[in-house]
């Protein structure tokens, strides 16, 4: 799924938290949205998610302009996994429901919705996990819970909003190997916002530098991993 | 399917709520089934009192045929006629003597030359006896006598009128707090699962996919309550069917009429469908806007 921002501006009342964001994402890449607090990553999340407008400029996904009076949200959000930091699961619904939830959500073939639970959930290593509620889960399985749910609908994007704010460095990086084998296997464009520069580094991806709601820098580092 | 176990999900996941929402719908559907009911048998008060001839004119004697046909021609020409029934002076005797049969005393001198014929009218509207009652008082060469029974009918309609009118007032008072409590229950539920509808939306979710349960949830309430509400009034009616129709007697006030009872269930649930479902939907539509 191909991201495109052209000249978006992101203004809360005085205060400017996008200006001039000019950038193309294209299908299949793995981003890393990097920067200090209040440099405007999450607005940039929120905004392809359809959760804020634009002030101005337009955002493009799959070239479907979404400055649109109607933009099709429901229609671009089934094909987007989204990954908080504070993981976002429904509280009284266990870690299979959770997940499952997301499957009606996108109206996912009943046939093939068991042998996608089983799936997903192996992949995130909850088999032990899948009928407790969040409350008795870890950190590090409640982001699982949350990633498993993302990758369960087989989007064609992915939003991480600081996926691994809360987790410890092993857990960080159990996340971090999924979320590649995801973008290498499936192709699946991958954006994802962190302050982790060891992560960032060692990845060898597409870094965004963002600061005061602008661009500073892009660069692509040599891969170490 | 999914959206009936959400909806289950919620019913029980506050079951202080949903009963409450459950006893208030019940309460409302007892309150207005009894109405249909009670309206029911006041009919039949009525229906009876209508059968009664309303208006009896005695005549004069010494009439001829043809001036007692020229009256019958000009009572039936007033409107909401719905019956006028000649009684000759030998008829009159007859009742006369059935009334009193017990009483020979009271039969034995009487002869149909003593009694005066006379016209019973019915009508279907009571303003139009009135017009007869006091048309007729005034032509006294033909008219020996009028029995109007005025102040009966008067209280009776006063009376039912009365009774429906505060029937009435009490089912709307009820309807409204009914409408309030669910739009506030079912408004708490949405405050309550406020987290969940937004993660929902964040997966995709459309408005109405998050909508739907709690629109079932409440035609849940508006079918179970008024069931139970009806299913309350039918079951007080026929354990007092007995009393309150040897009171009435002999007008059968409660009529264990199995269709009727079938009719007043289905306009309840039908009615009790549409509250719960517009209540629900005005309070999803105010608490769901992202």
């Amino acid at each position: 799924m191909q991201v495109t921002f052209d000249k978006v501006c992101k203004n809360y009342s005085l205060v400017n938290a996008l200006k001039d964001i000019t950038l193309d994402i294209p299908s299949g890449d793995f981003v890393f949205l990097v920067g200090p607090s209040g440099a405007g990553k999450t607005s940039l999340i929120k905004l392809i998610l359809g959760q804020i407008k634009p002030s101005s400029g337009s955002l493009l996904i799959d070239n479907v302009q979404l400055n649109q009076k109607h933009p099709p949200f429901d229609r671009i959000r089934k094909k987007i996994g989204v990954i908080f930091q504070d993981y976002q699961l429904i509280p009284d619904k266990t870690v299979e429901e959770n997940i499952a939830l997301a499957l009606d959500i996108v109206s996912f073939p009943k046939d093939r919705v068991q042998r996608q639970l089983d799936d997903v959930i192996k992949k995130a290593n909850l088999g032990n996990r899948r009928f407790l509620f969040p409350s008795q889960l870890s950190g590090g399985e409640l982001q699982r819970t949350s990633l498993a749910r993302a990758i369960a609908v087989e989007p064609r994007l992915i939003l991480a909003d600081e996926p691994t704010g809360n987790l410890d460095p092993e857990n960080s990086w159990n996340l971090i190997k999924l979320l590649k084998d995801v973008n290498q296997n499936q192709g699946t464009t991958i954006i994802m916002t962190t302050h982790n520069l060891d992560i960032v580094e060692s990845m060898g991806k597409k870094i965004i530098y963002l600061k005061n709601g602008e661009i500073e820098k892009i660069t692509t580092p040599p891969n170490k991993v | 399917m999914n959206s009936i176990r959400s909806t289950w999900h919620h019913l029980r996941r506050s079951p202080f709520q949903t009963a409450t929402a459950i006893i208030i719908m019940s309460v409302s559907f007892f309150a207005l089934s009894s109405f249909a009911i009670i309206s029911q048998g006041l009919s039949s008060v009525l229906q009876y009192f209508e059968t009664k001839p309303e208006v009896t004119i005695f005549l004069k004697d010494g009439l001829d045929r043809s001036t007692i046909e020229n009256i019958q021609n000009d009572i039936s020409k007033y409107p909401n006629v719905r019956e006028i029934k000649f009684v000759s002076k030998e008829k009159a005797l007859e009742i006369y003597k059935d009334q009193n049969k017990n009483n020979p005393l009271l039969t034995e001198m009487v002869t149909s030359s003593i009694l005066p014929a006379s016209f019973e009218i019915s009508t279907s509207d009571p303003k139009v006896l009135e017009q007869i009652a006091s048309n007729y008082q005034s032509k006294v060469d033909i008219v020996d006598e009028i029995i109007y029974q005025k102040d009966l009918i008067n209280t009776l309609l006063t009376w039912t009128a009365n009774i429906r009118l505060s029937g009435l007032v009490i089912i709307i008072v009820i309807s409204l707090i009914t409408l309030l409590t669910i739009f506030s229950i079912i408004g708490m539920k949405i405050t309550n699962r406020k987290e969940e509808i937004r993660i929902s939306r964040l997966l995709g979710a459309s408005k109405y996919y998050v909508k739907v349960p709690f629109l079932y949830e409440g035609i849940f309430y508006g079918v179970i309550g008024s069931f139970f509400g009806c299913l309350l009034s039918f079951s007080l009616s026929i354990i007092y069917q007995q009393p309150i129709n040897a009171f009435f007697a002999p007008i059968l006030f409660i009529d264990l009429n199995l269709f009727s009872y079938f009719l007043i269930l289905s306009a309840s649930c039908f009615l009790g469908t549409l509250i719960g479902y517009l209540t629900s939907w005005f309070s999803v539509k105010r608490y769901i806007k992202f």
